[in-house]
C-alpha cells in the first residue's frame, strides 16, 4: 500500500531515522509471545520453499469416490528357514469425508503352512507325535536330532479393521475403531477409541487411547487340560480370553526438523493364555524323553511398555530412530532398538530405506525347555514355547520405492519393492544330562521377506 | 480435475543506474512499483537477479490473484462447498494464515475479504449501513473453513484473500532464490515491503516511508542493515464521516474499521512476512497498537 522509495545507500547516520515518529528500539531479549508464535509461523511458511508451484497446477477436487480415495496394497512373501511360510495381501483404503472426517480400512488375509515347532526337544531317538486332530493320517514323527514339529500346520487368517476419526474442534480429534479376525481356530473382535488434542500451535499432541479385545479360541480336537499328560488326551472344549489396554501418548515438534514421539501403554489379558499346540518334554534323570506335557501358563498377563520415536530430516534425507521397553508380570523383559533411514534420489520421485532392527527379550519365570521327573515349573507353570524363552534377534532390510505419474487414472502412484531377513539367536544351555549331549537343542531362526506394494 | 497451469505474466524490467555504482531493477508487480537494489553487481548478473525475482513476484501474483480466472484462488472459489485438495505452497500459506487467526484472536482472517462488498474506501462519507454489514458476517471467519491439510472446503459465500500476506511473502520467496545463488548485498523491495540480504558497501540502505498525509514523497528514511521492512498502513484508502475517519483496517468480528488505528506501522523483522503481520496486527490493535509493538522486541516506526 504504502510506496517506499529507495535513495542511494548513504553513509549511516542520517537524522532522518531520529525524527521518524515514534521510533524505539526494544532490548532484543524481550520477544513476546506473540512474536514468538508469528517467528515460528514464518518459518514453517518460508521453509516449505521447495512446494513453490506455478498457479493451480497440483490440485485437485475431492468430490467422488476416487478423488478422495487412497489405496495402500501389498503381498508379501515370508519364508522361515525349515519352517513355516506365508503369503499375505494387505489392502489399506483411506478415505476424507468433506467435513474432516476420514475412514481407514485395512483388509489383511494370512495363508500359512509348513511345519511348526511343538515345544518338544530334539532327542536320540524317534519321536512319534499323534496331531492336534486325532487323524491318524495326520501323526508325524520326528528323526533323531530334529527339532519336533508339526508339519501339517495350516492356517488362514482374515481380518478387517476399520478406524473412523473425526475432528471435534480444530484442535481436537477423536477416532473409533473396530477390528474382526477370523482364523480356522480363533476369532477375536477388538474395539479401540482415542482422542487426540493439539495445542502449541499444533506443536504439541497429547493422545489418550482405550481398546477392549474379545477372543474366542476353538483348537482343533479341543483345548487340552493345562499340564496334563500328553499321552492321556484330555482335551475340553472351547476357551475364551479379553484384554483391556490404555495408552498415552506425547508428541512434539522440537525443531522444523526433529519431530519426538513418546507413547507408554498397559495392557491386561485374561482367560486362557496357552497355546494348545504346545507341550513340553518330560525327561528322565538321564536327560532321555518320557513323555510330554501339555503347557500351561497363568490366566492372566499384564504388560506395560514405553516407546520414543525420533524422526529427523536432514537435508534430503530422513531418518527414524524408535526404541521400545517392555515388560510382564510373567518376567518377560524386552528391548527394540529400530532405525530407518529414507534417501530420496535427486530427482524426487524415488528412495531407498534401509532398516535395521535389533530385539531382545528375557525368558518368562516359567519358561523351562524340559521338564525332569515330575517337577513343575515357577509357581506350577511351565511353557517350553521358544517365543517365551530368552533369545535376541537382528533384521536387516531395504525398500526401494519408485513414483510414477499419471499411470492409468492415477494422477501419481508408487511401486515399492522390501527385503528383510531376520536372524533370532538362542543360546544352546549347557546341560549335565548325559542323554542331552550332542543336541542341537535350541535351533536358531532365519526368516526372509519380500513384499511388493503400490500404492495410489 | 487439475486446473491448467496459467500463463506466467511477463512485464517490462528495466535497470537503472543509481550512482555510486547501485544498479536499480525496476518493474510492476501486484499493483506495486517492484525494484532489487543491487550496489555490487554488474550489469549481466543485475539483469539474471531481476529477472529472476520479478518472475517469482509475477508467479506468486498470478497464482494468487484474486482478478485472474486461472488463479488458485478463482479456482477455489469456482468449487465452494467441494473438498479440494491443495497443493503444498497453498497449504503452507492457509496453515500459517490459520495461526495468524489464532494468534490475533480472530482479527487477522483471510476470509475478511467479502467485507468489501459493503465498505468502498473512495475518501468520501459513504458508510454502509449495520443491515448490510450484518448480512456478510456469516461469510466471515476462518473457523468457518474446513481445513485440515491438504483437504479444504470453502463454504458457499466464503471468499479467500492472500492480499494481506501474498506482497510479503513474495518478497521472501524472491528473497530466497537470490541468496542462494548470489552472495552479494541486495535489497528486494515490491512497493515498500523489502528484504536486505546484507549491508551495502556504504554502510547501510536507507529507506525512505511515506508519510501519510502527503503524495508519494519520502517522508521518514529508516536505516536498515539487513533484515527485513513492511508497512501497513490506510493512507489512501479511508472514509471520513462528520469528523470521524474510517481506515480501511476491518474488525472481521464486527465488519467495522477497527477504531484509532494507527495510519501507517512499518516493523523490523528477520523475514518480510513476519513483519508484514506484526506491522498488521498493530494496526488491528487500534488504539493498542502501541503497546503491542512496545512488547515485540524489535524495531518499529508508527505513524498516528
Amino acid at each position: 500500500m504504502q510506496l517506499t522509495r529507495l535513495d542511494t545507500p548513504a553513509a549511516a547516520a542520517t537524522a532522518a531515522a531520529a525524527t521518524a515518529a515514534a521510533a524505539r528500539a526494544a532490548p532484543p531479549s524481550a520477544i513476546s509471545p506473540v512474536r514468538r508464535r508469528l517467528m515460528a509461523a514464518s518459518c514453517a511458511l518460508l521453509s516449505a520453499g521447495g512446494a513453490r508451484s506455478h498457479a493451480a497446477d497440483v490440485t485437485g477436487v475431492v468430490n467422488d469416490l476416487v478423488q478422495n480415495v487412497s489405496v495402500d496394497s501389498a503381498l508379501a512373501y515370508y519364508h522361515e528357514d525349515g519352517r513355516i511360510q506365508a503369503v499375505e495381501p494387505i489392502v489399506n483404503v483411506a478415505k476424507t469425508f468433506a467435513n474432516g472426517d476420514a475412514l481407514n480400512l485395512d483388509f489383511t488375509f494370512d495363508s500359512l503352512s509348513g511345519s511348526s515347532p511343538n515345544g518338544a526337544l530334539p532327542s536320540h531317538g524317534i519321536q512319534t507325535f499323534s496331531s492336534p486332530s486325532g487323524k491318524p493320517q495326520h501323526r508325524y514323527t520326528t528323526a533323531p536330532g530334529e527339532l519336533p514339529a508339526d508339519p501339517n500346520y495350516s492356517d488362514t487368517r482374515v481380518a478387517v479393521a476399520a478406524n473412523w476419526s473425526m475432528p471435534l474442534t480444530r484442535v481436537t480429534q477423536m477416532s473409533v475403531g473396530a477390528k474382526v479376525s477370523g482364523e480356522d481356530d480363533f476369532y477375536s473382535v477388538t474395539l479401540n477409541a482415542s482422542l487426540a488434542h493439539d495445542f502449541n500451535d499444533k506443536n504439541t499432541t497429547v493422545s489418550g487411547g482405550v481398546y477392549n479385545e474379545f477372543d474366542s479360541i476353538k483348537p482343533i480336537g479341543g483345548a487340552p487340560q493345562a499340564g496334563s499328560d500328553y499321552a492321556a488326551v484330555l482335551k475340553t472344549g472351547d476357551k475364551t480370553k479379553d484384554g483391556v489396554g490404555v495408552l498415552l501418548g506425547v508428541t512434539q515438534v522440537l525443531t522444523r526438523e526433529w519431530l519426538s514421539e513418546f507413547n507408554l501403554s498397559v495392557d491386561r489379558f485374561h482367560g486362557y493364555l496357552n497355546d494348545p499346540y504346545k507341550f513340553t518334554s518330560v525327561l528322565d534323570s538321564t536327560g532321555a524323553t518320557t513323555g510330554y506335557r501339555y503347557e500351561s501358563r497363568p490366566d492372566q498377563r499384564t504388560r506395560k511398555s514405553a516407546y520414543w520415536e525420533n524422526r529427523v530430516a536432514i537435508a534430503q534425507e530422513s531418518a527414524a530412530l524408535s526404541l521400545r521397553y517392555m515388560t510382564d508380570d510373567w518376567g518377560v523383559r524386552s528391548d527394540t532398538a529400530q532405525l530407518h533411514v529414507r534417501f530420496n534420489m535427486a530427482d524426487g520421485g524415488r528412495y531407498i530405506e534401509p532398516t535395521v532392527r535389533y530385539y531382545r527379550q528375557t525368558a518368562a519365570d516359567f519358561y523351562t525347555p524340559w521338564i525332569v521327573g515330575t517337577a513343575a515349573g515357577a509357581g506350577g507353570y511351565e511353557s517350553s514355547d521358544e517365543r517365551l524363552g530368552a533369545f535376541h534377534a537382528l533384521t536387516y532390510g531395504i525398500k526401494y520405492a519408485q513414483k510414477v505419474d499419471n499411470l492409468g487414472p492415477f494422477a501419481s502412484s508408487e511401486f515399492n519393492v522390501r527385503l528383510e531377513y531376520y536372524e533370532q539367536i538362542r543360546n544352546n544351555p549347557s546341560t549335565a544330562l548325559s542323554s542331552l549331549q550332542g543336541l542341537d537343542l535350541y535351533p536358531g531362526l532365519k526368516a526372509v521377506l519380500v513384499q511388493f506394494g503400490w500404492r495410489f | 480435475m487439475t486446473a491448467n497451469s496459467a500463463a506466467p505474466l511477463e512485464r517490462p524490467l528495466s535497470i537503472e543506474a543509481r550512482g555510486e555504482g547501485l544498479l536499480a531493477v525496476c518493474f510492476q508487480a501486484m499493483a506495486s512499483p517492484c525494484e532489487v537494489l543491487l550496489p555490487a553487481a554488474n550489469r549481466a548478473d543485475a539483469r539474471q537477479i531481476g529477472a529472476l525475482v520479478a518472475h517469482e513476484a509475477w508467479r506468486v501474483e498470478t497464482k494468487y490473484s484474486r482478478y485472474r480466472d486461472d488463479s488458485v484462488v478463482s479456482w477455489i472459489h469456482r468449487h465452494r462447498g467441494a473438498p479440494l485438495v491443495i497443493d503444498a505452497e497453498t497449504a503452507a500459506l492457509l496453515d500459517f494464515a490459520e495461526h495468524c487467526f489464532e494468534v490475533s484472536d480472530g482479527m487477522f482472517d483471510i476470509t475478511s475479504g467479502v467485507l468489501r462488498r459493503a465498505w468502498r474506501f473512495d475518501g468520501s462519507d459513504r458508510l454502509p449501513d449495520d443491515a448490510a454489514i450484518a448480512d456478510l458476517l456469516p461469510f466471515v471467519g476462518f473457523g468457518k473453513l474446513q481445513w485440515k491439510s491438504p483437504v479444504l472446503t470453502l463454504q458457499p459465500g466464503m471468499e479467500l484473500d492472500f492480499g494481506g500476506i501474498g506482497k510479503e511473502y513474495a518478497v521472501d520467496c524472491a528473497y530466497s532464490l537470490v541468496a542462494a545463488r548470489w552472495n552479494i548485498p541486495f535489497l528486494i523491495n515490491f512497493g515498500g515491503d523489502l528484504r536486505a540480504s546484507r549491508a551495502p558497501p556504504s554502510g547501510a540502505w536507507n529507506v525512505g516511508v511515506e508519510r501519510p498525509d502527503s503524495d508519494h514523497a519520502a517522508g521518514t528514511v529508516l536505516e536498515l542493515e539487513l533484515g527485513a521492512l513492511a508497512t501497513s498502513g490506510d493512507s489512501h484508502r479511508y472514509l471520513l464521516k462528520n469528523g470521524t475517519r474510517y481506515g480501511h483496517i476491518l474488525d472481521p468480528r464486527t465488519g467495522w474499521p477497527v477504531p484509532n488505528s494507527p495510519r501507517s506501522v512499518t516493523v523490523a523483522a528477520s523475514s518480510c512476512t513476519e513483519a508484514g503481520l506484526l506491522s498488521t496486527l498493530a494496526l488491528l490493535r487500534g488504539a493498542g497498537a502501541e503497546a503491542f509493538l512496545a512488547e515485540l522486541g524489535t524495531r518499529y516506526w508508527l505513524n498516528r
